[in-house]
């Protein structure tokens, strides 16, 4: 389903993706971690090119994405699914709107269903009563479920992920992770970058663990996160795990 | 100099009273001309900024400096005295002949030289800085706004339209409104080209009878009206009331 071939990313000499090769199949949910500034969000951010390739290929559904432009580029974005840490819902729009104005923009679909789908999203991720409410006017938690929404009312055949739950105050992380989990089970394919090693245990098919543009292990999370490989994943893990105790080791 | 008298009569009956009403209806059509052309200005000079082509962006450029940056007294004498010359002869006879369809309400002329010199100088400075002033308010929508509407498959112009630019105009609106009566309050420079605006006719009158006082308040009370008026339609009809958010906190109700 995407296919990661030897990658490479440069920000002027900034080299942040180095050489990444990567396989996922159809339905998998796959979680990248790894450390800040290791290059995770750039790596899923490549695949529906908000980051153009600097050098390699990936391979959606066996389509190049690295010589996409104009309007075929558009449409794979259109059925790639992408939702940010930062929510960026449209605040000028209701949510409803938020829903439906690429569905009739963007894919032509009549405004009525649009609206139908919308109410039908709203519903699934609990805010059936949030129709006509602003983002400003919702908490940040709900913010994100819009967000997902949204995302999925485009029926995407990839959903992206880049730490939804990394802006939220803790409380409001549980709500998104349970729309979250919905979508794992559902065989959708999902690529999640995130530091909720709670999802990824319990719902993840594969963890990448990534560092300074690198792989350095990819593994059932069973096996990362009983007896992680490469001691870059043991000392991550340790710190996310007990951060107060990890500095001097 | 004696205590201070006031004479209104000087200034709101017979000759005086007439050229006022001439003066303040000259005024409200060159705003509304000079607004119109403004706007359009702006919506070009913006489309050119923006677009994703440097060969069209750096005329703008141009442009937007040069009428940004030069006294548009001296751009209104300049339209007037040199710009209209440089239009064809057949031209300037057709201005110049009588026409009847371009007279609007009140007996004021819209197809005359000190009234095409004065719209379009009018027009171009204020359009200049209205392009800018939305420009700024696309630079203030956060970067998430556009990358998300890529994500979904929107192209550069519709992601404009329908996700960048109502915000973008919902933040400038504010100093946009500024520009218009900016416009307004501006085409009193236009009396250095003898148009019969408010400011020309005020003049008029302190020479005909010397009543500069009365004259000058009435001429600034006029302003003021039309001012007030004029930016509270603007406000109300404004994008985004009480919606957008501004640095996580909320605005309105």
């Amino acid at each position: 389903m995407i296919e990661f071939r030897d990658v490479h990313k440069f920000y002027d000499k900034l080299h942040v993706i180095r050489g990444v090769d990567l396989s996922i199949a159809k339905g998998q949910v796959v979680v990248i971690c790894g450390p800040s500034g290791s290059g995770k969000s750039t790596l899923i951010r490549l695949v529906n090119q908000l980051e153009l390739l600097s050098q390699g290929d990936i391979l959606v559904d066996g389509q190049s994405v690295a010589s996409l432009r104009g309007r075929s580029l558009r449409r794979l974005r259109s059925q790639i699914g992408f939702v940010f840490q930062q929510f960026n819902l449209y605040p000028h729009l209701t949510a409803e709107q938020n829903i439906t104005l690429a569905l009739c923009k963007v894919l032509s679909v009549a405004s009525s269903d649009a609206t139908l789908r919308a109410i039908e999203l709203l519903e699934r991720v609990g805010l059936a009563d949030k129709r006509f409410a602003y983002p400003a006017q919702l908490s940040g938690g709900q913010q994100q479920r819009v967000a997902i929404a949204r995302t999925l009312a485009m029926r995407p055949k990839i959903l992206l992920f880049d730490e939804p739950t990394s802006a939220l105050d803790p409380e409001m992380i549980g709500e998104v992770l349970a729309v979250m989990r919905d979508l794992a089970t559902s065989g959708i394919t999902m690529l999640v970058v995130t530091h909720e090693m709670g999802f990824a245990r319990e719902l993840a098919d594969l963890v990448v663990f990534i560092d300074q543009g690198v792989i350095l292990e990819t593994a059932k999370p069973s096996d990362f996160f009983l007896s992680p490989q490469h001691p870059r994943a043991r000392q991550f893990l340790r710190q996310l795990l007990s951060p107060l105790h990890s500095a001097n080791d | 100099m004696g205590g201070l008298t006031f004479d209104w009569g000087g200034v709101l009956s017979g000759g005086p009273l007439e050229w006022l009403e001439l003066g303040f209806l000259t005024t409200l059509y060159v705003t509304v001309a000079g607004s119109l052309l403004a706007t359009l200005i702006a919506v070009v000079l913006l489309g050119l900024r923006i677009s994703e082509n440097p060969v069209v962006q750096w005329p703008a450029v141009a442009v937007v400096a040069i009428f940004r940056n030069t006294p548009l007294l001296v751009q209104i004498l300049f339209w007037y005295f040199a710009g209209f010359g440089l239009l064809p002869a057949a031209w300037h006879a057709w201005i110049n002949d009588d026409h009847a369809w371009a007279m609007a309400p009140g007996g004021v002329g819209l197809l005359t030289p000190e009234f095409l010199a004065a719209t379009w100088g009018l027009g171009v400075f204020s359009g200049v800085f209205i392009a800018e002033e939305i420009r700024a308010g696309l630079m203030a929508v956060a970067p998430g706004q556009r990358e998300a509407a890529l994500a979904q498959g929107f192209g550069h112009w519709r992601c404009l339209g329908y996700i960048l630019l109502p915000q973008a105009l919902a933040n400038a609106w504010q100093p946009v409104v500024g520009q218009y009566l900016n416009l307004m309050k501006l085409s009193s420079l236009a009396a250095a080209i003898g148009l019969a605006e408010i400011t020309y006719q005020v003049r008029q009158i302190e020479s005909y009878n010397s009543h500069a006082l009365e004259a000058f308040a009435v001429g600034t009370l006029l302003y003021l009206a039309i001012g007030m008026v004029m930016g509270q339609v603007l406000l109300r009809c404004g994008p985004g009331r009480g919606t957008m958010v501004h640095g996580g906190r909320r605005r309105g109700p």
